[in-house]
C-alpha cells in the first residue's frame, strides 16, 4: 500500500466518521465543517499526489517532510482553536456558576422571609 | 437578618477553606456602622466554610449574606461574584473587598469609603507600604520585590503612582464595580484590574492600612507560584495595553 492509497482511505474514513458523529448529534455541524474539510483535503492529496510533490520541489523538502509539515500545521491550528474554544467555554461556565450561586442565595433569602412572615418553621417544606 | 434596613455599602469576603479564620474576620466587621452589609462568597470550599458562614449569618448584627459557589473558581471568580451580587441588588454605593484570613484591618474600611467619597475616587486601595508601624506584618522578600516590580510597571504604563497593586483590600465605586461585574481577571486579579482602571480613565488612589498575620488557613500563593504570578500578571497588563480603551460608563 502506497502513501496515496493510505491518504484516500484516511480521507474516506474521516469523512464517514464525521458524518456518523454529526448524524448521532455527537458533533456540532459548526465543527464538522472543519473536519469534513480535512477529510476532503486528505482525499484530494491521495488522488492528486503531484500537488504535494510540486510543493516539495518548491520548498526543497522531501515528500515525507512536506506531508509531516502540513500535518503538524493542521494539528497546530486545530489545537489552538480548541484552546480558544475552551477559554470561551470556561468563561461561560464561570458566569453560569456565579449566576446559579446568586440565584440560590436569593431563593434561600426569600424562603427565609416567607417562613418569617408565615411563622413557619425554617425547615418546613413550602407548598 | 432580612428584616434589617438595607445597607449602602457591601463588604465582600471571598473565602476558600477559611473555616478557622472566618469567625474572627466577621467579628471584627461587626463594629461597622449599620449601613454596611456583609457578603461571604464561599468559593467551593472543601472544609466547613459554608456551614460556618451560615451560622455567622444567623447571629450577625449587620446583614450577612452567603453565596456558595458550587465549585472552586479562584479568587477572581469569587470577588467578581460579589460584584455581580451588587449589580443584581442595585442598591450599593461602594463595594469593599476584605480578605477572610484576618489580615485586613476592619477599622480601615470606613476610611477607604471616606477616601473614595472625599477624593472622588473610583477605586481606593488599602496600601501596606504607605505606613509601617512597629510590629506590622511584613511579607517575604520575594513578594516585596514582585510587588515593587508590578507597582513600577503600572506606574510606567499608566503614569500613576501606586505602592501596593497586589493588595486585596480595596473599595470600588459604582463605575469600577459595575465594570468588574462584567469583566474581571480569573486569577491574581488585583494588579490587572487596577491597571485596567487606570488605563480606562477611572480615578485610583491609595490610603495607608495595617496588615496583620493570617489568623488561620493557608495562603493561596506559595513561593513557587509567585514567579508564575509575576509572569502572568505582567503578560496580562502588557496585553491589556494593546486593547482598545473602554468607556466604563457605557
Amino acid at each position: 500500500m502506497n502513501a496515496e492509497t493510505m491518504m484516500m482511505i484516511g480521507g474516506i474514513s474521516a469523512f464517514v466518521l464525521t458524518v456518523y458523529w454529526v448524524r448521532s448529534r455527537g458533533l456540532r455541524e459548526r465543527y464538522a465543517i472543519a473536519w469534513l474539510l480535512v477529510a476532503v483535503l486528505l482525499l484530494l492529496c491521495g488522488l492528486f499526489p503531484h500537488v504535494i510533490m510540486r510543493l516539495a520541489d518548491a520548498t526543497r523538502l522531501s515528500y515525507p517532510s512536506v506531508v509531516l509539515f502540513l500535518s503538524l500545521a493542521a494539528i497546530y491550528f486545530y489545537s489552538f482553536f480548541v484552546s480558544v474554544s475552551l477559554s470561551r467555554q470556561y468563561r461561560r461556565n464561570v458566569r453560569l456558576m456565579q449566576e446559579t450561586a446568586i440565584l440560590k442565595q436569593r431563593v434561600q433569602a426569600l424562603r427565609g422571609e416567607v417562613d418569617r412572615l408565615t411563622g413557619r418553621a425554617p425547615d418546613a417544606e413550602l407548598d | 437578618m432580612n428584616s434589617q434596613p438595607a445597607g449602602k455599602y457591601l463588604v465582600v469576603i471571598p473565602a476558600y477553606n477559611e473555616e478557622a479564620s472566618l469567625p474572627q474576620a466577621v467579628a471584627r466587621l461587626q463594629a461597622l456602622p449599620a449601613d454596611y452589609e456583609l457578603l461571604i462568597i464561599n468559593d467551593g470550599s472543601t472544609d466547613l466554610t459554608s456551614e460556618v458562614s451560615h451560622e455567622l449569618a444567623a447571629t450577625s448584627r449587620l446583614p450577612l449574606h452567603v453565596v456558595d459557589l458550587p465549585m472552586n473558581g479562584g479568587i477572581g471568580v469569587a470577588v467578581q461574584t460579589g460584584y455581580l451580587f451588587a449589580a443584581d441588588s442595585q442598591r450599593y454605593d461602594y463595594v469593599i473587598q476584605y480578605d477572610a484570613d484576618g489580615q485586613h484591618d476592619a477599622e480601615a474600611i470606613t476610611a477607604l469609603v471616606e477616601a473614595c467619597d472625599r477624593r472622588d475616587l473610583d477605586i481606593c486601595i488599602g496600601s501596606r507600604f504607605l505606613m509601617r508601624p512597629p510590629g506590622a506584618f511584613r511579607s517575604t522578600f520575594q513578594r516585596r520585590v514582585g510587588i515593587r516590580f508590578l507597582a513600577w510597571l503600572i506606574g510606567l504604563l499608566g503614569r500613576v503612582k501606586v505602592t501596593d497593586p497586589t493588595s486585596g483590600f480595596r473599595c470600588a465605586g459604582p463605575r469600577a464595580w459595575t465594570a468588574f461585574a462584567q469583566q474581571y481577571p480569573d486569577d491574581y486579579p488585583e494588579p490587572e484590574s487596577l491597571y485596567w482602571c487606570v488605563r480606562n480613565g477611572l480615578r485610583v488612589g491609595e490610603i495607608p492600612v495595617v496588615m496583620y498575620e493570617r489568623t488561620g488557613g493557608t495562603s493561596s500563593i506559595g513561593p513557587l507560584r509567585a514567579t508564575y504570578y509575576i509572569l502572568k500578571v505582567t503578560l496580562a497588563i502588557l496585553v491589556d495595553r494593546l486593547r482598545r480603551k473602554e468607556d466604563p460608563l457605557s
